[in-house]
């Protein structure tokens, strides 16, 4: 008679792997197949910015800083400078700040467009993929319009912005605006109603009130599961007390909510720059900014498409910045989706992944590793040390 | 509850040109704030060096001639250039500016990639006293 072995079956996915657009690491243990547990690896694209930006002075770092995502580049560049202003003890004029605002605005709606169109691709629906991603060609050319490019709009600087609004462009975002929000509603009704997609949505990765707020969930993830935590709202920054948001939560918590939630953020996000372009305070475009920011330490909150974003600036009173640390919303929703897919079919492990809008290379900034047997923290020193080898060769 | 929630989508699409652009054949006109190539006026400039300081790319070398007789010619390395327009936005007597016409950057080699602006006369002192280089300015503060 042969040995009873545990029925264990583990499904390695990544690095490398074609449904992944970004490194990661993912081990699904199944059985049949139902995953019974799944652990995360990340790390494979770590570039080392927050130690990049102990290199360059403070303007240089507003595009370095840019550069930490491609989808939500603005608001991180955003996140720095407020951080920035706030150590120097100013902050900019106020048109500056719903110019910088409306910048938010737009990437939010180009964010959640892509990213409809990337998890309607991971469901196998690609109609909806490329259609939605045709509609986020106009908000792409809006922003190119406006800033001089389609990703890194760097339209920020320190104390306030390069670029002013002119009535054509206006204009021009309006028509944009009015076209998009004709597709969204039929968006919305798609992502609610198709039979076959609703399928692949409803009661997927269904995530709890108490369970988003015990794994730390933020943005759109937790909002779809009825907790209300949105930094726009809670914690109004840039002139979001002047052109405020609605919160839009909903209370269902599967992967269905969190389309929903998403595309209904699009409404909102339109009916404020409408609001904004409407009443677009007179004004500088920028302030008198010095080179030698005092010491101090400065914590920003920022509401990013995926959510809560973190920054942590420290000066020495030098051009150059002592510490930045940055805390990405991805990071924040990974751990739920190691515990949602557990009891899901395999096949349903790359929509709940897709649910959370993860972006690798924002999260890489992992000090603590865990390889099989061992687990290895990098203390901030271990991490500069080996930086500065790696660096110095 | 529907099936087929965007076949109508895709039967108007049987019946419209695709949205794609017909690019290199057919070119869309660049809008005007479209960062492409720098360009640097030397007429007005003083000196100050902001824009070399200020750019995160390494992609500005500010050379001075002479400097009482304001002097200078610029180095510009378009393979480095992130297009951020921070030179732009720092340079207090409006010396640069981004083109919108010339960003179809593509060489074969990287030699078009070092362009000199300034009086003919002092490129060409320049270019006589050094042999063109690639390599990352020492000036570099």
């Amino acid at each position: 008679m042969t040995e009873q072995v545990p029925n264990k079956f583990i499904v390695p996915i990544g690095p490398q792997h074609p449904a992944l657009k970004e490194p990661g690491h993912f081990e699904f243990s199944v059985d049949g197949e139902i995953v019974t547990d799944a652990s995360i690896r990340l790390g494979y694209v770590h570039r080392g910015v927050e130690r990049g930006t102990e290199d360059r002075t403070w303007v240089q770092n507003l595009y370095l800083i840019e550069r930490i995502c491609g989808i939500c580049s603005h608001i991180h560049a955003t996140a720095y400078t407020l951080g920035v202003e706030k150590l120097a003890g100013l902050s900019a004029p106020p048109r500056a700040q719903a110019i910088r605002e409306l910048f938010c605005e737009l990437e939010r709606i180009h964010s959640h467009l892509l990213w409809i169109g990337v998890a309607a691709h991971e469901a196998g629906f690609d109609a909806l993929f490329m259609y939605s991603w045709r509609d986020r060609e106009t908000v792409m050319d809006l922003l190119e319009e406006l800033s001089g490019n389609r990703v890194h709009y760097s339209c920020n600087v320190l104390g306030g912005v390069k670029f002013d609004i002119s009535d054509a462009q206006r204009d021009a975002i309006l028509r944009g605006l009015d076209f998009l929000e004709q597709r969204t509603h039929h968006y919305l009704q798609v992502v609610t109603q198709d039979a076959a997609f609703v399928r692949r949505t409803r009661g997927v990765g269904v995530m709890t009130k108490e369970q988003a707020v015990e794994y730390g969930a933020v943005g759109p993830v937790a909002r779809a599961s009825g907790v209300e935590r949105d930094v726009r709202v809670d914690a109004p920054y840039l002139a979001y007390e002047q052109f405020p948001v609605q919160m839009i939560t909903d209370t269902a918590g599967d992967l269905e909510a969190r389309f929903a939630v998403r595309v209904r953020e699009l409404f909102e996000s339109y009916r404020v720059i409408r609001a904004i372009l409407d009443k677009l305070p007179a004004g500088e475009l920028m302030a008198k900014m010095p080179r030698k920011i005092p010491p101090g330490e400065a914590i920003v909150r920022v509401e990013a498409p995926r959510g809560e974003l973190f920054y942590f600036i420290k000066s020495n009173g030098g051009d150059k910045p002592e510490r930045v640390k940055v805390r990405t919303p991805s990071i924040c929703n990974f751990g739920s989706v190691a515990r949602l897919t557990i009891g899901h079919q395999l096949a349903d492990a790359p929509m709940i992944l897709a649910g959370i809008d993860p972006c690798f290379s924002c999260n890489d900034r992992a000090v603590r590793i865990k390889r099989q047997d061992h687990i290895q923290s990098w203390t901030w020193s271990d991490l500069r040390r080996y930086a500065l080898k790696k660096y110095s060769a | 509850m529907k099936i087929g929630a965007m076949l109508g989508d895709l039967l108007r699409s049987l019946f419209r040109r695709p949205v794609t652009e017909r690019y290199p054949f057919v070119k869309r006109a660049p809008p005007e704030r479209l960062r492409g190539a720098l360009r640097y006026d030397p007429a007005n400039c003083s000196g100050c060096m902001l824009c070399m300081k200020d750019c995160p790319a390494n992609a500005l070398e500010l050379i001075t001639i002479d400097r009482k007789a304001k002097k200078f010619v610029m180095r510009y390395h378009a393979d480095r250039c992130t297009f951020c327009a921070q030179c732009v936005a720092s340079c207090r007597f409006k010396c640069l500016n981004m083109s919108n016409e010339q960003y179809e950057l593509a060489a074969l080699t990287k030699a078009p990639f070092t362009v000199h602006y300034g009086n003919e006369s002092d490129i060409q002192a320049l270019l006589d006293a050094v042999a063109p280089t690639n390599s990352a300015p020492t000036a570099k503060a």
